[in-house]
């Protein structure tokens, strides 16, 4: 198949790339751009670990044609931090251990952070519908929901 | 034994954050997949469609007529192959039969996945179809479709891994045409002691395949040197095991292998065996470029090494009072097609978790055409403490006693023999169970119950319940050095699969007498490391932690002796204060732990290097368990469970670092409640996995699930690092039965069948009252 161009930004900046219109948006990143902190846990939009921001939104980037991004603004884990500092939700994961093996934690903060920005004071239990599209094997998820309980409480009323 | 520390130093006992959350919140972590060195070639693998047939012939000339196709190899490429492979990773493609659907036929590697894939399509294999043996029931009857090759052998490597605990009795006569391994554990009258019973309950306890579920599939990348050298970057659960393995399945001296161990993203026992590590190795050497194999999703619930399916039939007899009399189970445990099971703790914690008088357990190892299984985090313990759990849960019901306090007369105590004649070591199993039974929502379990049933609500139940696991030993060893600094640097070849770096460089710190920010741990490659075991059977800690205490202590000792020159002191007057060496007593003479690394790293100086080793092999293995409890509601209508609440109680010895033990004990909490309630590979009559993707194999999510509450106690262990015991396991261990029993609690309903799905629970529920198998 003829390669076509891909134009978008990537974590603020603007990126062409030359891929083939079968890509998906995670291979893309991943095998194109050089950015491998987003995951591939099934491919099959079932596990969340290749979350990203499309226009704001999460999406998994393995159920996204590349080119379906065209003219759109992508964000994914290495750019979730401003500068040097890390975003606070990376912050308290840090804090409360909330990483194991880390395979699923870049999707999660990706989840996490498009939930805040659209609910800045979830409750429990929306924190955990929040990432339910989330599949974690290692942590239960207590100490997850706990440090996005805490960025919550700290940006807003606490749920 | 005694710390020499002087003072209390940032160690031991502290809550630390991993020293890799940083990276790992960020993206930076580096998994298998992440390398993308150049030249690579990306590898699939052509998994035959059918569960048992012949293979008549595979043409792959249109396959490797495919433009960006580097190598196609099938197993007449591969002079290595042997029938009657020793293990699953020595059958690395079905020669003429296969075996299970999934198992690999072709390989291909090439420029592009998506080509790699094409290939794939273009292989033609000619299959003549043999009849199946899905069920072990059916596998085990003589006459049935046979799975291994005549010969092949039970292997047990992988649960000696886990448990160095011996079988006094391993049966090898009469072995029907697919039984890989037979064994039987007795004592005392049954027969007797079933006569003097006045209850005696009986069932049948059913736990199907589960999956380990780690969310990184299954991944390797291989590349040989020009001299014929082997390196391999892998997610493994142990690197000099993978090494020999690769070494043995290759027929390579293990110096011509280096295994570099990439961060692991979950294996929980799966991914201890090197199931795709020679396969790589093959398309690398076949193409002389890099090749990088990941497992899909759907291959890894397919063809991955799940857990095995357990069926056990228990009886057992009591009297009026309570008392244990008699205990008689047996156990089969279908293993797929490639024997390796761990048959023996099953029939060690059947019969011994509690004090029966008399026993008999027998349990059956079966082959069948499925996927071969793994260890799986406490291999069999839930489903082995599912059974013998609700056992008790039943009689105590059923003699209108207290449960937990039924359980507590009869738990085993240190000193008990276990079921194979050896006696308990000391273990927290009852220290568990008494701190559950004080819990709030234990001692407010009739206000829950009574409390459900009305107001729109469903019934509402508690259940608890307490086992565990023998944690494994290996031999390992560890370094540490002082550097020019001051600061301390350890190695070893420990993959860290659950933070347990921070944890040994605790260690090291209350160990050489500094604050765990001076200390730096690393784990090297199979090349550079002292030699290390395997990352499971709840071992890391217990083993390595006490390596590295050894290598922390005898590098003071050597730090002493340089110092106690330079003082002009006796090394026993020294102690270590703020990163400095002092004198005791006499603060203004003094060195500095940089001083001292610095004499040691200067030219023309004649001070050695403080090198601290330690270098362990061990005996005695430490018991760990856990209590949980449950408190759920269940809707009568729909049959789904709820849970409101969960509390997980666990020994750990010594708590070297909680966070990181709040993570195992939640963790597992949460693995053991899928088992409970929603996790099944569920096979068709051709032996084919009908639910391959996460969508259809359903796992917990944050959303199934309540904050999970940990309390740990400590009973310290005689030969832990400063009384600390292995904490992986056990945690996913209780679950199911306490789930199970939280049901009978709010229905009224005994379910003796895993997963607890709301179909099973409604159907359980529409059935009431139920067959209570009570008899006399
Ligand atoms: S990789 Fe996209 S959802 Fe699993
Ligand atoms: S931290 Fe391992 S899967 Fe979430």
């Amino acid at each position: 198949m003829p390669r076509m161009i891909l134009a978008c930004t990537v974590n603020d900046e603007p990126v062409e790339a030359l891929i083939q219109p079968y890509q998906t948006l995670l291979d893309v990143l991943r095998d194109t751009i050089g950015l491998t902190g987003t995951k591939e846990g099934c491919g099959t939009g079932d596990c969340g670990a290749c979350t990203v921001h499309l226009d704001g939104q999460p999406v998994c980037s393995c159920l996204v044609l590349a080119m379906q991004a065209r003219g759109r603004a992508v964000r994914t884990i290495e750019g979730l931090a401003e500068g040097d500092a890390l975003h606070p939700l990376q912050d308290a994961f840090v804090r409360f251990g909330a990483a194991q093996c880390g395979f699923c934690i870049p999707g999660v903060l990706m989840s996490a952070a498009a939930l805040l920005a659209e609910n800045p004071s979830p409750t429990e239990e929306e924190i955990r519908y929040g990432i339910a599209g989330n599949l974690c094997r290692c942590t239960g998820y207590t100490k997850m929901v706990d440090a996005i309980s805490e960025v919550a409480g700290a940006a807003g009323g606490k749920a | 034994m005694a710390i020499l520390t002087t003072r209390e130093v940032k160690g031991v006992g502290f809550t630390i954050p991993r020293p890799d959350g940083a990276d790992k919140v960020t993206g930076h972590t580096r998994y298998v997949a992440d390398l993308n060195p150049p030249g690579l070639l990306h590898a699939k693998l052509l998994r035959s469609p059918h569960a048992h047939a012949r293979i008549v012939r595979i043409d792959t000339s249109l396959a490797k007529a495919l433009p960006g196709v580097r190598a196609v190899l099938t197993a007449a490429d591969i002079p290595e192959l042997h029938p009657n492979a020793k293990t699953r990773a020595h059958a690395i493609m079905a020669i003429d039969r296969v075996v299970f659907a999934g198992q690999p036929v072709a390989a291909v590697a090439a420029d592009e996945l998506a080509i790699a894939q094409e290939a794939l399509d273009l292989i033609g294999v000619e299959y003549e179809l043999l009849p199946v043996a899905v069920d072990a029931l059916q596998s085990m009857q003589p006459g049935a479709p046979p799975v291994a090759d005549a010969g092949t052998e039970a292997d047990t490597s992988e649960a000696l891994a886990h448990s160095g605990v011996a079988a006094t009795e391993s049966q090898d006569d009469s072995k029907a045409v697919n039984v890989a391994q037979q064994t039987r554990l007795s004592r005392g009258d049954v027969a007797a002691g079933f006569a003097e019973s006045d209850v005696v309950i009986e069932h049948t306890y059913r736990i199907p395949m589960v999956h380990q579920g780690y969310i990184e599939t299954h991944s390797v990348l291989a590349e040989w040197d020009s001299a014929g050298g082997l390196t391999i970057w892998t997610s493994t659960q142990g690197s000099f095991n993978t090494r020999s393995e690769v070494a043995d399945v290759l027929g390579l001296p293990e110096t011509r292998i280096k295994v570099v161990p990439m961060e692991c993203g979950g294996g929980f026992g799966a991914k201890i065996r090197a199931l795709c590590e020679p396969i790589a190795a093959l398309l690398a050497r076949a193409t002389r470029r890099p090749v990088r194999y990941v497992m899909t999703r759907r291959e890894e619930l397919a063809a991955g090494m799940p857990a095995p399916r357990v069926v056990m039939r228990v009886k057992s007899g009591v009297k009026r009072d309570g008392t244990l009399m008699a205990i008689e189970a047996e156990t089969i445990l279908d293993s797929g097609a490639f024997a390796g099971a761990v048959l023996t703790l099953n029939g060690i914690f059947l019969a011994s978790l509690y004090r029966w008088p008399s026993f008999e357990v027998r349990g059956v190892e079966v082959l069948t055409h499925k996927p071969s299984i793994a260890a799986y985090r406490a291999p069999t313990a839930p489903h082995t403490v599912f059974a013998i759990d609700s056992q008790m849960d039943r009689l105590a019901r059923a003699l209108g006693l207290d449960p937990a306090e039924y359980r507590l007369r009869h738990l085993i105590d240190e000193g008990d023999p276990m079921a194979n004649g050896q006696p308990w070591q000391k273990n927290g199993a009852r220290a568990c169970l008494e701190r559950m039974i004080e819990h709030p929502l234990w001692t407010g379990r009739a206000e829950w119950a009574a409390s459900g049933g009305r107001d729109g609500r469903g019934l509402r139940g508690t259940g608890l319940a307490v086992g565990g696991w023998i944690p494994g030993i290996q031999p390992c060893s560890a370094t540490i050095k002082l550097n020019p600094d001051g600061t301390l640097n350890v190695v070893t070849g420990q993959v860290d699969i659950a933070g347990t770096n921070v944890g040994l460089a605790q260690i090291a710190a209350t160990a050489y007498g500094v604050d765990f920010e001076q200390v730096s741990i690393v784990t090297a490659d199979t090349d550079s490391a002292p030699l290390a075991g395997l990352s499971a059977g709840s071992k890391v800690t217990y083993t390595m932690g006490a390596a590295v205490m050894a290598a922390a202590r005898d590098a003071r000792e050597q730090t002493f002796k340089i110092a106690a020159d330079d003082l002009e002191a006796a090394p026993e007057d020294l102690e270590i204060v703020d990163g400095r060496v002092v004198v005791r007593g006499v603060p203004e003479r003094s060195l500095s732990l940089a001083d001292i690394g610095k004499k040691t790293n200067a030219f023309m100086s004649n001070v050695p290097p403080v090198l601290g080793v330690g270098s362990l092999g061990f005996s005695q293995q430490a018991p760990a368990f856990a209590a949980q409890l449950a408190r759920i509601e269940v809707d009568p209508d729909t049959g789904l469970v709820v849970l409101h609440d969960f509390v997980a109680v666990q020994d750990v010895g010594k708590a070297i670092n909680p966070l990181g033990i709040e993570g195992q004990m939640q963790g597992g909490a949460v693995q053991s409640l899928g088992i409970a309630l929603t996790e099944e590979l569920q096979f068709d009559d051709d032996g084919r996995l009908m639910n391959p993707s996460l969508l259809d194999y359903r796992k917990l999510t944050a959303a199934d699930v309540p904050d999970i509450e940990t309390i740990m106690v400590e009973v310290p262990a005689p030969a832990g690092p400063f009384g600390a015991r292995g904490v992986g396991e056990p945690p996913i261990v209780p679950a199911p039965a306490a789930v199970a029993n939280a049901i009978e609690d709010a229905t009224g309903v005994r379910i003796t069948e895993l997963p607890l799905t709301p179909e099973r629970v409604a159907l359980a529920l529409l059935a009431r009252p139920s067959e209570d198998g009570l008899s006399a």
